[in-house]
């Protein structure tokens, strides 16, 4: 059998031979990473490269902090030349120990929150830093420099300095993926701090909150705060999640929806703990029955 | 006029930088959670200055890049992105214009069907979102700093992929085909 080769006259005519071969090739691809378990080769390939290019991330937050002065510095240019450029002289020293100071500030009081945060519920924690933003418009997934050399693993919950940030979906050695509460895949079983009404709380595409499932019967007014419960096996019970900003009842509806307001401004966060030792409170969820049968085994 | 080995040089080089612009810069220069698809741009530009099959081997390699970025399934990116770069050369091969306007409208349109095939692929795959709020609050917006990123680097990046050069002179019609000189 001749080997299968393609000339320029045959590659003019027969455009679409690449296209078949390769939409296979694709549905092939999504078929076997769907299949295959977190260590399989496709995983493990999408691991190394998020490793390599961790530091990537990083440098642009670094690299394009230039274009984000820029643009509020163009928000002043209603001052002379003159004037600005004696402002410039006199200022350009004090700018920089100004800035040098706020950050050295701003990294203790984050840490100190963030360790403070931790704490009040009795978890251990490893602070990481934030080095990537959501590259994608299709979920809300942060990077952070921790991974599996300093314990991270798959699930563990996320602390922001005011409350619950979200959840370490991947861990490659130096970097974990922490989905957002605010995601469209998020849902966090959670309840109402003042008359505990029970509901799950999710994200969206647009990144607001929502929780459902809450009672009609139950009073809820906007400024409540939304904790998680613990139910569900993924988030410990106690930590917050945000406040009421908006209470709705749609027609025909069984339960009450209720818009939530992060308790961390995700466009700001620098810093995040990652719980390291935070079991879900089980004391609430159903107890196995025990088998009372004398039947044993079977096939 | 650029060899084989130039071609694939120039192709792989573009592509390094789309994505290194998307990891980089793109989450940095998000407007609303909106941020332009770079490896989309070169997807297009590929497709529209050297055809269909160019366009469909740029697009799936584009697309395994865009897969390895996310969290969920692996793969469809590499299949929508193939499609597009596919239906754009075809539309280059029939477009005999030169000038801006014709390519950016054409990459405009290549750039919509690439959300919307996405988008109805991550439906279909199981992710749960309403489609008309995706296609109105991301898809749209992200088709529209998509194109305006385009039509700033189309000039410089249709001639580094290019591989025959531009046509700048008047063909005129051969002897015996009714040509004006004849």
């Amino acid at each position: 059998m001749p080997p299968l080769k393609i000339t320029p006259t045959e590659k003019r005519k027969r455009p679409y031979f690449w296209l078949i071969i390769l939409v296979v090739l694709s549905l092939v691809l999504i078929t076997a990473y769907a299949r295959e378990d977190s260590g399989g080769p496709l995983h493990g390939l999408r691991v190394a490269v998020q490793t390599t290019i961790a530091p990537v991330g990083q440098a642009g937050k670094w690299v394009t902090t230039p274009l984000r002065s820029f643009a509020a510095w163009t928000a002043g240019l209603g001052v002379s030349r003159s004037e600005l450029v004696n402002l410039r002289a006199q200022n350009a020293k004090l700018r920089a120990q100004i800035v040098e100071l706020q950050e050295a500030d701003h990294a203790a009081s984050t840490q100190t929150a963030l360790t403070d945060a931790a704490q009040t519920g009795g978890y251990k924690g490893v602070t990481a830093n934030v080095i990537g933003l959501p590259v994608s418009q299709w979920e809300r997934v942060i990077v952070v420099n921790a991974g599996s050399l300093k314990g991270i693993k798959d699930t563990m919950p996320v602390l922001g300095a005011n409350g619950l940030l979200g959840q370490v979906i991947e861990v490659g050695p130096n970097y974990s993926k922490v989905r957002l509460i605010t995601d469209q895949e998020s849902g966090i079983a959670s309840f109402l701090q003042n008359n505990r009404a029970q509901g799950i709380t999710r994200g969206s595409l647009s990144g607001d909150l929502t929780m459902n499932f809450v009672s009609m019967e139950a009073t809820v007014t906007a400024g409540d705060t939304v904790v998680s419960s613990g139910l569900g096996g993924v988030f410990p019970k106690g930590l917050i999640i945000g406040q009421v900003s908006k209470v709705s009842k749609e027609v025909n509806s069984l339960y009450k929806t209720i818009q939530v307001q992060p308790a961390n401004d995700m466009a700001q966060i620098e810093s995040v703990i990652i719980l390291t030792n935070a079991p879900p409170d089980t004391n609430n969820l159903p107890k196995a029955v025990p088998t009372t049968t004398s039947a044993q085994g079977g096939n | 006029m650029l060899t084989l080995n130039n071609k694939v040089l120039a192709a792989i080089v573009a592509l390094l930088l789309a994505f290194l612009l998307q990891v980089a810069v793109g989450p940095s220069i998000a407007i609303m959670s909106v941020r332009p698809n770079f490896l989309l741009v070169v997807t297009i530009i590929m497709a529209l200055v050297n055809g269909p099959v160019e366009g469909t081997l740029v697009g799936f390699s584009a697309g395994i890049l865009l897969d390895l970025l996310g969290t969920g399934a692996f793969g469809p990116a590499a299949l929508v992105m193939c499609v597009v770069g596919y239906l754009a050369g075809v539309l280059h091969e029939r477009i005999f214009a030169q000038g801006w306007l014709l390519p950016v409208l054409v990459l405009a349109v290549s750039s919509f069907l690439y959300e919307l095939f996405y988008l109805v692929v991550i439906l279909l795959l199981g992710q749960r979102m309403s489609f008309f709020s995706a296609l109105f609050t991301k898809a749209i917006p992200t088709v529209l700093y998509t194109t305006l990123v385009a039509v700033v680097v189309f000039p410089a990046l249709s001639r580094l992929l290019r591989e025959k050069p531009m046509m700048t002179t008047v063909r005129h019609m051969p002897r015996g085909m009714g040509g004006k000189y004849e």
